[in-house]
């Protein structure tokens, strides 16, 4: 089955459950693909404490090639008071902090992704990440 | 007059000091402690709603708004009770949107299609389960429902009926009226905007005709949680009213509410041509 049809049929399976999902937050997050994780580590470039979501801008070296430029990632969160609920602050991530980050890729092949859990430079995690993260 | 009024005080104390309440204007204050004391009776009489609450589905959300597993249960269980049973007319209006919505995504998987709004803007009715964190102001004229993500909702309790139909329009919220049974608030509401219909649980535009009735029946059931038990009728398209449950449960980790909606901040996921496209830089 191809990805299209796999989703049509999600949609027709799981009906109003699966919009359900998708209108409780300010926007879909199917553009996002929930069965993929990748884990990006590298140096936080901007911690934006922003609504309607907070980002994390991390730059991430290329393991194979320590020569290249570092590829900058943009992995968005929830809106700030949430986070504050979950044990974030304002000041949790500094520039150059080094961060190891759990995200469900972006379907369309761009830097970017939903964050599924984020480890500090203390390597612990901050916040509270996703149930049943690998 | 004024001057053998002020005379005749000189030599009458307690009679002087009516008169200068008189001329001050200060007898409204014995007006009011009357009626102050009336409207701490009837505050007494209102159930203690204080403090801040959510949708229980919400509890346990991760960073990323990854739902828990406990969560997801219930928003299925809520999503299947509100299920709606159209008559032929409105199943085929049904149908057709959400035909147009699994052909857009079709079209592009990768950026999704916008199916309901509005996006930044406050919630529709009932917003009673959007995310974020809601308070309930409970007066004996009104009980104010406010929501982090900008919904306000006034429901009157003061015996008041709907505005006459010709001065009524479709709103974000609609008409309510309330009354109190014991410690139940039972809310009437009409007006609602028609394309919602339960929005942020139905997610699509569902269609509903200008008869679309909503009744709440809202209560504390003990310390930590609210029920709101919904009954959804519209006679024009629905085979059968809709009667679904919610729950609200004390925010015990924040205790201040803090405005969310302000998208225009740091939009990085903006609809362009009907479809979310992601910004990483």
């Amino acid at each position: 089955m191809t990805r299209v049809n796999k989703t049509i049929a999600v949609l027709i399976g799981v009906g109003v459950m699966l919009a359900a999902n998708s209108a409780f937050a300010h926007h879909s997050r199917s553009m996002f693909d929930q069965t993929k994780q990748i884990t990006l580590t590298g140096a936080v470039k901007e911690f934006q404490w922003t609504n309607p979501h907070c980002w994390i801008q991390v730059l991430v070296p290329d393991p194979n090639n320590a020569q290249a430029a570092p590829v900058e990632w943009g992995v968005e969160m929830g809106a700030p008071v949430e986070l504050m609920r979950k044990g974030w602050k304002p000041g949790s991530l500094k520039p150059g902090d080094e961060v190891t980050i759990v995200v469900n890729p972006l379907r369309d092949g761009q830097h970017g992704g939903l964050v599924l859990s984020v480890t500090g430079p203390d390597g612990k995690i901050i916040g509270r990440p996703a149930e049943g993260i690998k | 007059m004024i001057a053998n009024l002020v005379g005749r005080m000189a030599m009458r104390p307690a009679a002087s000091a009516i008169v200068i309440a008189l001329l001050s204007g200060c007898l409204y204050p014995a007006r009011a402690q009357t009626s102050s004391k009336k409207r701490v009776e009837a505050f007494a009489k209102l159930p203690d709603w204080t403090g801040i609450w959510e949708l229980d589905a919400f509890v346990g959300q991760a960073d990323g708004q990854q739902f828990s597993a406990e969560g997801q249960r219930k928003l299925k269980e809520y999503a299947a009770a509100m299920r709606p049973s159209f008559i032929p007319e409105y199943q085929a209006k049904y149908n057709e949107i959400r035909k147009k919505v699994e052909a857009a995504i079709a079209a592009d998987p990768d950026h999704p299609p916008v199916t309901h709004e509005p996006l930044c803007a406050p919630p529709p009715f009932p917003a009673t389960s959007t995310p974020g964190m809601y308070q309930w102001r409970v007066t004996p004229e009104e009980t104010t429902f406010i929501s982090t993500v900008g919904a306000v909702r006034h429901i009157y309790t003061d015996g008041r009926s709907h505005p006459p139909n010709d001065e009524l329009w479709p709103t974000l919220m609609g008409d309510s009226i309330g009354h109190w049974e014991g410690d139940t608030l039972v809310v009437d509401t009409i007006a609602t905007r028609k394309r919602f219909y339960m929005g942020e649980l139905s997610g699509f535009f569902v269609p509903a005709s200008d008869q679309l009735h909503f009744t709440e029946r809202i209560r504390m059931v003990d310390h930590d949680r609210m029920q709101i038990d919904y009954t959804v009728e519209d006679p024009l398209a629905l085979t059968k009213p809709i009667h679904t449950t919610i729950t609200h449960t004390r925010v015990t980790d924040f205790n201040r509410m803090v405005e969310e909606t302000d998208c225009e901040q740091n939009e990085r996921d903006p609809v362009v041509d009907g479809r979310f496209r992601t910004v990483v830089h």
